[in-house]
């Protein structure tokens, strides 16, 4: 703790748009034409570990596992302030679920011992799981905690944060090293500079395929996973609520008697 | 001045017998909906409101009216603010509510052909969908195409493609006697006689009615990328713009805002903006097919700045991002709107002028005590000078105002800049516009007035009071 604080945070590039077209016959995203970014809610993750190098000095490393251009997300990571960054690429990886993407992930993280706190977003907007930030603690054997909303502060390695549950709001301690999965609300991620941009132009991104991540290649990608992917669909919105058709005199007393019934007002 | 006939009931029944009775309305509500603008010009509800669906019957109605003496004021969606679409002498509403479709997106000669009533948000949203772009881009997204013709509107994008004017390639228009007249078309060229176009675009509907409109667009390019950078003065922001011109980077928009203007944002969208500490900022749009393009776009425009007094040089570049800060820019008069009562003057200056005409705006606002926020199109000299009321009453305030107003506009005259960049004169500024142009061409004008209209029938007491 004396020299600040190791961070990690691991990200992954999706497609922009929520509108992405699916190749009927493979049941896969068509990514051609689109534009690529950071998946929104790693921005969180990003935009925090930032702010916790800020307050408590150190080093944050960025972390994807992706093909060769995922580079360009790692980039973006260091223009926002990010200080080194390691793109985990191998045909080997490819097609990997979340278990096989988590194990990949922690390969490559216990090289980068020793580490302090390693930050994910909630969950990715292609994929929706959730599931990679808790699994890859779980092959790291760390602890961590989901929907952190804020982190309140670190004092003698002891990290205290609060997350949002439907019941209530939780307030957890942890020792270090811990993984957190960060939601929309913690932060307002910031927009990278023009000095940041240059600095990621020249940044040395760090390449580890299977030979530096070590392994047998079938733990790995499509072989490795346990799940496969059947169909996949756009989720329709959740239809919930009463619909009334009557007139609007009628239906302001109804709304008026339901607001009251909640308690609403 | 003419004695203007009244809209008698028989009168009304041939109006019916022009467009279905569905679309005529002198129902107490419409008159009031249809008596105003955006402009703090008190209503002028007209007698009768008309909403035609084609040229035919644009021009049995002109007819009708320009033998019964009948005034008549043609209307978009009435988002102007200098009263333009006011009926100030009633009459006949002729709205182009119903005239509001795309007819045709020629991609081979990369044109447009729309109806006066197209929302400029739609005709955007449908020519990007073909990959074009129309460049004009006003403020206001949901004023009509019919409405930016007739005041030659602008926008953000005036510094590297100009205005409205430039865009228009062919007018279907109607005469005030009914006479349907064709200018111009999908001809790029065209040396045969005087442009009578360039008399209809701007002259806030006193001349003709326009029905139709063929507009150049251009490829819309692939990629854009903003620039967000904090400055301690407005002098220092504004004297970047020549320089990253200078450097052979042409953005396709760069906007100035001071920080009243970035914490009124940030209140009205209730979020953070990526700076609020300092006093000025610029918001500068880069655009190329490339993102190499892009790239030297972005460095060239950002390094201008820094050396120049840039404080910082944020980097907005996702389309959320992006959409993020141009949000900021462009509510903002719907935020003063909200949190005041406001009139706005929008001079035009020579664009190195801005510091100084900005300098005397807020000397102005301190003398008369009331707040001026100046928010521009830096990079074509638009400044647009919102003037909105504070603790005063509000008799008191308006009598502030009208001076205000006055001294706004003698400074921008005195810069060499104009009464109105893109708002139009309409009826709040007709005071002034002799100010500008001088008597000789206020005569010309007015002589040009009386050949389309001599009855003066047509959207009478705009401009000038012939």
């Amino acid at each position: 703790m004396s020299e600040g604080l190791n961070i990690i945070v691991c990200i992954k590039q999706v497609p922009a748009t929520t509108e992405v077209e699916i190749d009927p016959e493979t049941g896969t995203l068509k990514r051609e034409g689109i534009e690529s970014v950071i998946n929104p809610f790693d921005e969180y993750a990003i935009e925090e570990s930032i702010r916790l190098k800020e307050k408590y000095g150190g080093i944050v490393k960025v972390v994807t596992m992706g093909p060769p251009m995922a580079e360009q997300a790692l980039r973006d990571a260091i223009a926002m302030g990010c200080d080194q960054a390691i793109l985990i690429t191998d045909r080997v990886f490819a097609g990997a679920d979340t278990w096989a993407t988590s194990l990949t992930l922690a390969r490559c993280i216990d090289k980068l011992k020793p580490y302090d706190i390693v930050l994910c977003g909630l969950k990715t907007t292609d994929g929706d799981t959730g599931q990679t930030g808790p699994e890859l603690a779980e092959h790291l054997g760390i602890p961590h905690i989901c929907y952190v909303n804020r982190i309140l502060g670190i004092d003698n390695g002891v990290m205290r944060v609060t997350r949002a549950l439907d019941d209530g709001v939780e307030t957890l301690e942890s020792n270090l090293p811990l993984l957190l999965t960060v939601t929309k609300e913690i932060n307002h991620p910031r927009l990278a500079t023009l000095k940041g941009r240059l600095l990621a132009k020249r940044a040395e991104i760090k390449k580890f395929t299977l030979k530096e991540i070590g392994g047998d290649p079938k733990e790995y990608g499509l072989s490795g996973s346990f799940t496969r992917v059947i169909k996949v669909f756009t989720p329709s919105p959740p239809v919930s609520g009463e619909v009334m058709e009557v007139d609007p005199e009628i239906a302001a007393q109804k709304i008026f008697e339901k607001l009251v019934e909640i308690k609403v007002i | 001045m003419v004695n203007y006939g009244r809209v008698t009931f028989s009168l009304k029944k041939r109006l019916e017998d022009i467009v279905s009775e569905k679309y005529i309305s002198d129902a107490p509500e419409d008159l009031e909906k249809y008596s105003k603008d955006e402009s703090l010009t008190p209503p002028h509800p007209p007698e009768i409101v008309v909403k035609p669906v084609s040229v035919e019957e644009v021009s049995a109605i002109m007819k009708l009216a320009y033998e019964n003496f009948i005034p008549v004021t043609p209307q978009g969606s009435r988002t102007g603010l200098s009263g333009a679409a006011h009926p100030i002498h009633g009459g006949i509403v002729l709205s182009f509510e119903r005239m509001n479709k795309i007819i045709e997106i020629d991609e081979e000669n990369m044109m447009t052909v729309v109806e006066p009533g197209v929302l400029i948000m739609d005709l955007h949203a449908e020519t990007e969908k073909k990959g074009l772009l129309y460049p004009p881009d006003p403020g206001q997204e949901s004023g009509t195409i019919g409405g930016n013709i007739s005041t030659n509107a602008g926008g953000v994008r005036g510094m590297k493609y100009g205005v409205t004017r430039d865009f228009v390639q062919g007018l279907e228009a109607v005469l005030p006697n009914g006479t349907i007249i064709d200018l111009g078309g999908k001809n790029v060229k065209n040396s045969t006689g005087y442009e009578l176009i360039d008399l209809i675009i701007g002259s806030e509907g006193t001349l003709a009615v326009v029905t139709k409109a063929i507009l150049r667009l251009i490829p819309k390019p692939r990629h854009t990328a903003l620039l967000y950078v904090p400055f301690n003065s407005t002098r220092d922001a504004v004297k970047v713009v020549p320089e990253i011109i200078k450097r052979k980077v042409i953005p396709f928009a760069i906007e100035y805002m001071p920080q009243h203007a970035v914490l009124t944002a940030e209140k009205y969208l209730e979020r953070r903006l990526p700076d609020n500490e300092h006093s000025a900022y610029l918001l500068i749009g880069v655009e190329g097919n490339s993102e190499s393009e892009i790239d030297n776009s972005l460095e060239v425009a950002g390094e201008a700045c820094l050396e120049m007094g840039g404080l910082d040089a944020f980097v907005a570049e996702t389309q959320t991002q992006q959409q993020q800060l141009w949000e900021a820019r462009k509510c903002l008069f719907d935020a003063y709107k909200s949190f005041y009562e406001i009139d706005e003057v929008d001079a035009c200056v020579p664009r190195n002028k801005i510091p100084d005409y900005v300098e005397e705006a807020e000397k102005i606002a301190e003398n008369n005590r009331l707040l001026i926020v100046n928010i521009g199109h830096a990079g074509d000299g638009n400044v647009h000078s919102i003037i909105a009321k504070g603790e005063t009453e509000r008799e008191e305030w308006l009598k502030v105002l009208e001076k205000t107003v006055n001294e706004l506009i003698s400074v921008s005259l005195s810069l060499g800049g104009t009464v109105s960049g893109e708002h139009g004169v309409g009826y709040t500024k007709k005071n002034y516009l002799e100010l500008k142009v001088g008597k000789t061409q206020v005569e010309l004008m007015k002589m040009i007035k009386r050949v389309f209209d001599p009855n003066n029938i047509l959207n009478p007491g705009k401009v000038f009071d012939l």
